[in-house]
């Protein structure tokens, strides 16, 4: 359904482009196209690295009794898996579709600080070449849980400073990337593009981003005090000394929950960009999804001990807490409302992008639904530690952020390089993935109901049947992804051209440039007349 | 254009300090949580 129905525009500016060339173009890279490129391959190995750890899990898992792993390596690669997936995968990919889109959809030449853009980037691959390198070090990796709660964490060998100094490295990264965001969308909007004219990708990125500059000191300090509780015979969290452990739990999921908001609102961007475009509608209620977006943000900060339930507070505690996280229910709801709404008498067409966003919205929500059950004081009790909760929160993060990344790839990459991609091996990637996605995590949910607990690398013999069913979707999952690289890898070197509207509903200032964009694009603010008809809500 | 939601159209100089501006102080903001975190934890830690 690719067309062109534009001729390039007065925005062309390829004949003179002056691109950089051979390895300087990418180490000393500036423009936010390339860096965009760079976390987006950068995430791309990351989300197989992590990947390939899930499948050793599942493999040990297929069968009750110890398979190939030792117990110490099992913890290891559950650490690992997450640490990865979070920092090296989902945040680097939407902080890669922040680079390409936020400076084209607001009609900025580039990101406001590129030399910064380049230093937070190049950040990341040393962080995850020292964090990986703790699977080397006498001891092995990290195995006390991405939550890397105290005493267990403390416990670490030589890889707890690496891993303590390695997030760190993440976080000024991250940090940095949000300013670069919020200075971006603050100063370089195009003139006539106020806030309401914003896509939401735009907005749901710049709470992202306002999030992250608020929670990651948040972690670097917890990370500190764990660092000089071990080193320096400092007793924050040493019941020995006088301090406790809960306070890490408390400082951790401080950060911990809003992080949960930065690998998901900018999904909620990216879904409210795709289904419009193959409703051809208009989004349903723009303001309320940019107020919705903003009081998920806010709450985010206030529900953090439901995490805790079981580790002993008081009862107005587990009220509050209890509560307060039920009220992310409404937000989240008037968005799951809106855009079934923009869809309701729609002329639907259902390309890659739009089938990613449904199964976005379908199991994002019981994503969605499995949390609130366990926001449930008491439901919790039976809960914790299971392997439900597994189930939940991979149905967030899964088919929740991975798969609004990939449908926003699958959305842009006609832009990004001109060409449309083989849509039927993209329709064959959906589909695997969708179905082999709930074969490995739905089963998760009996498991825990049964009371399977998590983090353990041998379990009762009760528990076989669904394990063995979780694995067998989690090698399928896995082995479907490696469509993802050659579709892409493909489009990149061919395929029908496209027009700079690569789709025919989508509304935007990037899709008046040309497909391609150029190199430099913006260098003249784009004119009234566009922003208004980009801004078709 | 700061950002306060108005589109009037800057020049480059008013747009370099609008961005000099902005991201000194989140910069600011970033850093002083930062290492004030950081800071603050180890100062309750020594007394």
């Amino acid at each position: 359904m690719a067309y062109n129905d534009h001729a390039a525009t007065a925005h062309d500016h390829d004949a003179h482009d002056h691109k950089p060339h051979g390895w300087r173009r990418w180490v000393y890279a500036t423009n936010h196209k390339d860096i965009g490129t760079m976390y987006l391959v950068f995430a791309g190995i990351s989300f197989f690295i992590g990947g390939s750890m899930a499948m050793l899990i599942r493999l040990e898992l297929f069968k009750p009794g110890m398979q190939f792993l030792d117990p110490m390596f099992f913890n290891t690669m559950t650490t690992m898996h997450a640490l990865e997936m979070i920092f090296g995968a989902v945040m680097p990919a939407w902080t890669g579709l922040a680079n390409w889109m936020i400076p084209m959809q607001v009609g900025a030449p580039d990101m406001a600080l590129p030399r910064l853009n380049n230093f937070s980037f190049w950040i990341l691959p040393f962080a995850f070449i020292l964090l990986l390198s703790t699977l080397f070090v006498p001891g092995g990796g990290p195995a006390g849980g991405w939550t890397m709660y105290p005493p267990l964490m403390l416990q670490g060998g030589a890889s707890f400073p690496m891993t303590i100094f390695a997030i760190h490295m993440m976080g000024i990264s991250s940090i940095l990337g949000a300013i670069n965001v919020v200075v971006t969308i603050m100063n370089l909007r195009a003139p006539g593009m106020t806030l309401l004219r914003m896509p939401l990708f735009v907005w749901t990125w710049l709470i992202t981003a306002y999030l992250l500059i608020a929670v990651m000191p948040v972690l670097a300090g917890a990370v500190t005090m764990l660092l000089t509780d071990h080193f320096f015979g400092t007793s924050f969290f040493t019941a020995a000394g006088g301090g406790d452990p809960v306070m890490f739990q408390h400082i951790f999921w401080f950060f911990g929950h809003p992080e949960v908001y930065i690998l998901i609102l900018p999904a909620f961007g990216v879904v409210s960009e795709i289904i419009p475009t193959f409703s051809r509608k208009p989004l349903f209620g723009y303001e309320a999804m940019v107020y919705a977006t903003a009081s998920i943000a806010f709450l985010s900060f206030i529900v953090w001990a439901h995490h805790m339930f079981t580790v002993g507070m008081p009862l107005a505690g587990q009220l509050f807490f209890m509560l307060s996280t039920m009220l992310i229910a409404i937000p989240t709801g008037v968005k799951v409302f809106n855009w079934t709404a923009t869809m309701y008498r729609g002329s639907l067409s259902f390309e890659p992008p739009m089938l990613f966003a449904l199964s976005f919205l379908f199991l994002f929500t019981i994503g969605g639904l499995s949390g609130l059950m366990l926001a449930i004081v008491p439901a919790d009790y039976q809960y914790q530690d299971t392997y439900f909760v597994v189930a939940h929160f991979h149905y967030v993060l899964v088919p929740g952020a991975v798969f609004a990344i990939m449908g926003a790839i699958y959305y842009w990459l006609p832009k990004w390089t001109g060409n449309m991609y083989d849509m039927t091996l993209a329709k064959w990637h959906f589909w695997l993935s969708t179905i082999f996605v709930n074969v490995l995590f739905f089963p998760q949910h009996f498991l825990g109901l049964a009371g399977m607990p998590r983090r353990i690398p041998d379990y009762a013999v009760q528990f076989t049947d669904w394990n063995m069913v979780s694995s067998i979707g989690g090698f399928a999952f896995g082995l479907s992804q490696f469509l993802f690289p050659y579709i892409i890898w493909k489009c990149v070197h061919g395929g029908v051209r496209v027009g700079n509207r690569a789709w025919e509903g989508a509304h935007g200032l990037e899709w008046e440039l040309p497909s391609p964009p150029p190199f430099h694009s913006w260098t003249e603010p784009p004119s009234d007349a566009l922003i208004q008809r980009g801004a078709a809500h | 254009m700061a950002g306060n939601g108005t589109s009037v159209a800057p020049d480059s100089g008013q747009r370099q300090r609008g961005v000099r501006r902005t991201a000194l102080l989140l910069g600011s903001i970033a850093a002083i949580f930062y290492v004030g975190f950081i800071a603050m934890m180890i100062w309750r830690a020594t007394r």
